[in-house]
């Protein structure tokens, strides 16, 4: 039966990226003091996951199509059409990071929240890009193991990515704010 | 070269700035709801998971119907048949999902030292109506994104999940807080 098929199938693959989420979910629990400490800081926490998510697994999906293409493989990575992908992805992190920064901060003056724009921005940019760095070279030893085994990376990067760049995303987050808050 | 770290820029900011403002909505919503979260962490640590889970059903059941629609399995119409069942999978995927991960994050909460402050029953009522609501809700935008974008020419399969994990996030986090102020906790 056809519904049987597709429950048997993404079932667990669900299952263990809500068991990322509730991982996630606890970082987010622990950093409740963090929150109510700094105004402002749960605001950005669905946009710089989010965002994460976005360009990494476009990162991946281009890499998967370059794999195809054959313009990258195992022997052949390190060359300049991958160093291109990840020098747009980091610059594309450091550039949507400051402008979720500066609109977290506008749209809270509206809403009557003043957060510190200096701390909130800062905070951004640092987990934003720190996250940005990890999570690329996560994405290339991923595309490489996944290369060498000779899966097709179309169907492993996007959901690995997913769960493992929420998980040391928000690690990033907390680190950030709990360096830049301590500053403050 | 294929490759350029300008074009990859240039074309990412358009759509990453648009889904940061949609984004932005769910954090300002966090906020404006921080004491429900504040006193009752165990939604805060929820919202990931239902975020996470909302995301994965609506991109599996856009990228099936996307499959769908190239090979010709799947017409396009509302009343497609194939299309209602994969419909019904999705939610049936969803209810058991949620079923099990709520079971999971409320004894990992009761077992861990943080304030519970309500009881299990009562959780599990508002995760499930949450997951619920949060399903159809998804796949709905999930199959009207496949179908417009397959009207349009464009490939379903770039377009689903961007549209689907953005909004999922934003839809997740206001079911989930009409549900808790409707069950009035």
């Amino acid at each position: 039966m056809f519904a049987k098929e597709v429950v048997k199938q993404s079932l667990p693959l669900l299952i263990i990226c809500g068991l990322g989420g509730i991982i996630t979910g606890n970082f987010l629990g622990v950093m409740i003091e963090l929150f109510k400490e700094i105004p402002g800081l749960l605001i950005v926490v669905p946009a710089v996951i989010a965002l994460r998510g976005n360009i990494n697994t476009t990162l991946g999906s281009r890499l998967g199509s370059a794999y195809h293409l054959g313009i990258i493989d195992a022997e052949n990575m390190w060359n300049n059409e991958l160093k291109q992908n990840i020098l747009g992805s980091l610059i594309l992190s450091f550039l949507i990071s400051l402008i979720i920064g500066i609109l977290a901060y506008i749209s809270s003056i509206f809403l009557q929240i003043y957060p510190n724009p200096l701390v909130i921005i800062s905070i951004v940019l640092l987990a934003g890009g720190l996250s940005g760095i990890i999570l690329a070279f996560l994405t290339v030893i991923i595309i490489y193991v996944v290369f060498k085994q000779g899966y097709d990376p179309d169907n492993i990067t996007g959901p690995a990515l997913a769960t493992f760049g929420d998980i040391i995303t928000i690690l990033c987050i907390f680190f950030s704010a709990l360096l830049i808050g301590g500053f403050a | 070269m294929i490759y350029s770290w300008k074009k990859i820029v240039l074309s990412g900011i358009p759509i990453l700035t648009f889904t940061a403002l949609l984004e932005l909505i769910a954090g300002q919503i966090l906020q404006g709801n921080s004491e429900i979260l504040f006193m009752l962490p165990l939604f805060l640590i929820s919202i990931p998971v239902v975020n996470s889970v909302g995301g994965n059903i609506g991109t599996i059941l856009g990228a099936r119907l996307a499959s769908g629609l190239h090979v010709g399995t799947i017409t396009y119409s509302f009343k497609d048949k194939i299309m209602h069942e994969n419909l019904l999978t999705s939610l049936i995927i969803g209810i058991i999902t949620f079923f099990v991960l709520a079971i999971l994050i409320y004894f990992i909460g009761y077992f861990s030292d943080i304030q519970m402050g309500l009881r299990f029953p009562e959780y599990l009522t508002i995760i499930m109506t949450t997951g619920i609501v949060l399903v159809i809700m998804i796949s709905f935008i999930s199959i009207t994104t496949a179908f417009i974008s397959f009207k349009n020419g464009l490939d379903p399969d770039n377009m689903i999940a961007p549209v689907v994990t953005t909004f999922g996030d934003t839809l997740g986090i206001i079911i989930l807080f009409l549900i808790i102020g409707a069950v009035g906790l």
